[in-house]
């Protein structure tokens, strides 16, 4: 009672104009507080997690109980399956590209025929099988799939500290992507390594397809935290690029006491919020208003300008994500029985998401980082396993709903985050975008090369990235 | 005295402005030449070469072959059509492919008409040209061109071609009809050069009816039709005396389509719609933009990619009947995405659905078609063509399933001497297929009008 009185006393003793300006600041601190509460109130009911949830993907009813075993695996093939491969690919019809197309219209047919020659007479599939079998592989049943996996420990070192990690890949890749890049994770003399599990996504390769609707990333981030979690793992690592990125998020998200670091060479930014596009309009001129970098700069908009370079690229690159995400079935039909339009479909993404000046090429630049028996050997596992359609319907499962509005995209990631950003992957995210969504950004890192493929195409650059963001998270 | 030079002025600008505004654009066209290397000197080729379809052992041989190696993929379960081609109705189809479809016999078939191809800018132009056989004392048959779109064929119309050529009444109109196949599609040659868009397509029948001896003729399209046929008419009004059209979804969408979008539900009298227009619009986003979402994929990809996306079809007869076939279904009635056996048999006979494709599969122009998709998207689709309105007398046949609805007052913006407007009772995308009598009895409608004008 006694100070309202002082107060009041002292309010009326000053005059109008400072009386004026004590309203003003008065109000000021008062709605700074107000926003500053329901800032923290907000941000913490803001989820930090995403539920786990459960599936059964096998076909018909669940049965009671579950087989937990795991058992080995080898890839093998036959006499017969080789035959049938070659006289798929003598009995292609050709058609003539455009005069000066390059790799504008799709794949070049003339460039396909020499590709196709050297799969015919020079690839030879048991000698790759044999390098795809120096890796012990295995499967095991999860919510009624197959899952297979590759299982990578270290050779014993002294003083060497081993820590499990899961590299994940995505479309249209498969375990192989990451041949180049395990012997430097889990062989090398440095003083960490790596105990590498890399499963295929259910429905790619040799994991057997889902029967059942509705099977999306986070339905495979929960059948991967099970595997981990039957393997005896109870803490670990993540890795991964395209869908992988998405799936790893998702298990950090479902289980992050599980998930000691994620590691990503694939962003997507949703560009939207006003704080994203407001960075679009100024940022090319006040970078460092909006958190930009020079080389952000550089990235985002180029030479050609944002519009360009971001939108009508993404437009121009997309048809495939499109069919993919409405009638996966149509699409895949004829790919799993013409071998040739299977290397055509899947090869000319790794030419343009390597880097997108291959389109203007003959050849599409596709051997200039890669080599044949290395992409070829990724579309043998497609083709043997008959998996193309079923590795579309990953994308409807994913995009049916929008995604926009799914309970993941509107969720943080607060594992601790490393981020690799390579020139040429077909987005460039900013660390102040990705700020966003990973709130625990230990590490990012502008790649010097390398496109979409990462793992493939440039392994020594992301496995010292990876090495340092873990050293990071692990204080050493 | 100043006053009046800058009133002057002001009227004289109004009447420029007014003048310029109202001055009917014609659409320029150079011409192109489309075949292998250079053009060689010399004539060019005119003639007219009579053409029969043929197939040979050889030919069923490898087509049975490669349907007994398919290697099919089951569909989910209670996928029905929403994935695409269902795998289990697949099967039925493929089965009886193989052993029920006799091609010889549809040859025979497709043979029953004339076929001829001739040279133009540097590729042969295929064509079926049927001259009717009993046209009254004194009257001329009325030519008329019909173009077909993708992924449909000339044989879309052959069941139309009878009731144009040989009406039963003899009040109607009698018809010498002409459908070429657009290049790079079916038995006429594809372009060996990039850039070959509708435009192109449209001088290029223009030669044809030319070489034909037409001096003037209606014209008839839906699908790729439409925009190759209101192309011809930009390009030559005086020649197209009528343009009969199925399709024609708005290509700049002005202020009036927009306004009666956001309020033809509360004010539908305002803009001309009926009951069927508002159930067809609304909900907005959901009829106009998910719907076409979910529809678009294939375009998307073949405005792209078309070597890639068309590449394994080229080799997989029965990977080319899904991707084509699941378009008969789907784009003859949505809701048959719902079915297990996508509706197909509900409108079509399996033997005019796989003769269809069989076009395609026989000639190997999948590729080749779906390059026509990039060549008219890639350059944006802000073209010439498709800012100009159509001042050739219009007559529109409004089919309740058609892929995107367009009322009246929709086909009016770019239409403005439109004649007809026919909302039909039944029918989807493929109408010429689907409901023959309906639409040659629309095309009779129309012309008659034409006709009585003179």
């Amino acid at each position: 009672m006694q100070t309202i009185e002082v107060l009041k006393q002292a309010i009326s003793s000053l005059d109008p104009t400072q009386q004026q300006q004590l309203l003003v600041a008065g109000s000021a601190v008062a709605v700074g507080g107000l926003l500053t509460c329901y800032y923290w109130v907000y941000q913490g009911t803001k989820a930090k997690r995403i539920p786990i949830g459960g599936g059964w993907w096998g076909a018909g009813e669940k049965p009671q109980s579950e087989d937990e075993k795991v058992f080995p695996f080898q890839v093998q093939t036959s006499d017969e399956e080789i035959q049938d491969l070659y006289d798929r690919i003598d009995r292609t019809r050709y058609t003539e590209p455009l005069e000066d197309a390059g790799f504008q219209y799709g794949f070049n047919s003339t460039y396909l025929k020499k590709v196709v020659s050297h799969w015919r007479h020079q690839f030879n599939w048991k000698k790759q099988i044999a390098i795809l079998n120096k890796y012990p592989q295995f499967k095991t049943n999860i919510e009624g799939l197959d899952v297979h996996f590759i299982h990578v420990r270290p050779p014993h070192r002294e003083g060497q500290r081993v820590l499990p990690l899961m590299l994940v890949h995505g479309w249209p890749g498969s375990v192989y992507e990451f041949y180049r890049i395990l012997p430097l994770l889990t062989d090398s003399l440095d003083s960490l390594a790596f105990e590498v599990i890399c499963p295929s996504i259910p429905g790619y390769g040799f994991s057997e397809a889902p029967r059942k609707q509705g099977f999306n990333s986070l339905a495979a981030a929960r059948v991967f935290h099970k595997l981990m979690e039957r393997l005896g793992f109870s803490e670990y690592y993540l890795q991964g690029g395209d869908w992988g990125s998405l799936i790893t998020t998702n298990m950090a998200q479902m289980k992050p006491e599980c998930v000691k670091g994620l590691h990503l060479n694939m962003l997507t930014s949703k560009l939207r919020g006003f704080g994203v596009l407001f960075s679009i309009l100024i940022g090319r001129y006040v970078p460092w208003l909006v958190g930009f970098t020079r080389e952000d700069v550089r990235r985002l908009f180029g030479s050609v300008g944002f519009m360009e370079r971001n939108i009508y690229e993404i437009i121009r690159e997309t048809g495939y994500l499109h069919i993919q995400g409405t009638k996966p079935d149509s699409a895949g039909c004829g790919l799993n029985d013409s071998p040739v339009g299977l290397a055509a479909y899947i090869l000319e993404k790794f030419s343009t998401w390597t880097d997108f000046n291959n389109r203007d090429l003959e050849d599409g630049g596709l051997e200039r980082k890669f080599t044949l028996d290395d992409l070829l050997t990724n579309i043998m596992i497609y083709w043997t396993t008959g998996s193309i359609v079923s590795s579309m319907r990953f994308y409807k499962e994913n995009l049916k709903t929008n995604i926009d509005n799914r309970l993941d995209n509107n969720t943080g990631v607060y594992v601790p985050t490393g981020l690799a950003a390579f020139p040429n992957e077909l987005m460039h995210v900013p660390q102040s975008w990705a700020r966003d969504r990973f709130r625990n950004i230990y590490s990012y890192s502008y790649m010097p090369r390398g496109g979409h493929f990462a793992a493939f195409e440039e392994p020594q650059l992301l496995a010292d990235d990876l090495l340092q963001f873990v050293k990071k998270v692990e204080k050493l | 005295m100043f006053t009046e030079v800058l009133l002057a002025l002001v009227v004289g600008g109004v009447i420029y402005f007014l003048v310029q505004r109202s001055k009917r654009h014609q659409l320029k066209s150079e011409d192109g030449w489309w075949g292998e290397g250079t053009p060689m000197d010399g004539e060019e080729d005119l003639s007219i070469r009579p053409y029969t379809v043929r197939t040979d052992d050889e030919e069923l041989e490898d087509l049975y072959r490669r349907i007994d190696q398919t290697r099919s993929f089951p569909s989910l379960e209670d996928s029905q059509f929403t994935y695409g081609f269902n795998s289990h109705y697949l099967q039925k189809v493929v089965t009886y492919w193989r052993h029920d479809f006799d091609w010889r016999r549809q040859v025979e078939k497709l043979n029953k008409f004339p076929h001829y191809k001739t040279n133009i800018e540097g590729i042969d132009v295929h064509y079926v040209h049927v001259r009717p056989k009993n046209v009254p004392e004194g009257v001329t048959a009325v030519p008329l061109l019909m173009v077909h779109g993708w992924p449909g064929s000339f044989y879309e119309f052959y069941r139309m071609i009878p009731l144009l050529t040989e009406p039963s009444n003899p009040d109607d109109i009698v018809f010498e009809v002409v459908c070429p196949s657009i290049p790079g599609y079916g038995f006429s040659e594809a372009p060996h050069k990039k850039g070959f868009d509708s435009v192109c397509a449209a001088r290029v029948f223009h030669k044809l009816m030319k070489r034909l001896g037409f001096q003037q003729f209606y014209a008839h399209g839906g699908d790729w039709g439409w925009i190759v046929t209101t192309n011809m008419a930009q390009l030559e009004p005086k020649i197209i005396k009528g343009l009969h059209l199925n399709f024609a979804p708005p290509s700049k969408p002005g202020l009036p389509v927009v306004l009666s979008i956001m309020l033809g539900r509360s004010f539908p009298k305002l803009f001309g719609f009926n009951e069927h227009d508002i159930q067809r619009i609304y909900p907005v986003v959901q009829n106009l933009v998910v719907e076409s979402v979910k529809e678009s994929g294939y375009m998307h990809i073949q405005a792209t990619k078309p070597d890639t996306v068309g590449r394994g079809l080229n080799d997989s007869p029965v990977g080319l009947a899904a991707y084509i076939l699941e378009k008969f279904s789907t784009w003859t009635d949505h809701d048959f995405r719902n079915l297990d056996d996508g509706g197909l048999t509900r409108k079509f006979s399996l033997d005019d659905l796989l003769t269809n494709v069989m076009i395609y599969w026989t000639s190997g122009c999948i590729i080749s078609s779906m390059r026509f998709y990039k060549e008219n998207f890639s350059k944006g689709l802000d073209q010439p063509h498709s800012k100009m309105p159509v001042h050739v007398p219009t007559g529109f046949a409004c089919f309740p399933n058609e892929l995107m609805h367009t009322p009246k007052l929709w086909v009016q913006q770019k239409y403005r001497e439109l004649k007809t407007f026919t909302p039909m009772a039944r029918g989807g995308h493929f109408a010429a297929m689907e409901e023959p009598e309906l639409m040659a009895q629309d095309i009779q409608n129309f012309t008659k009008m034409q006709e009585k004008r003179k």
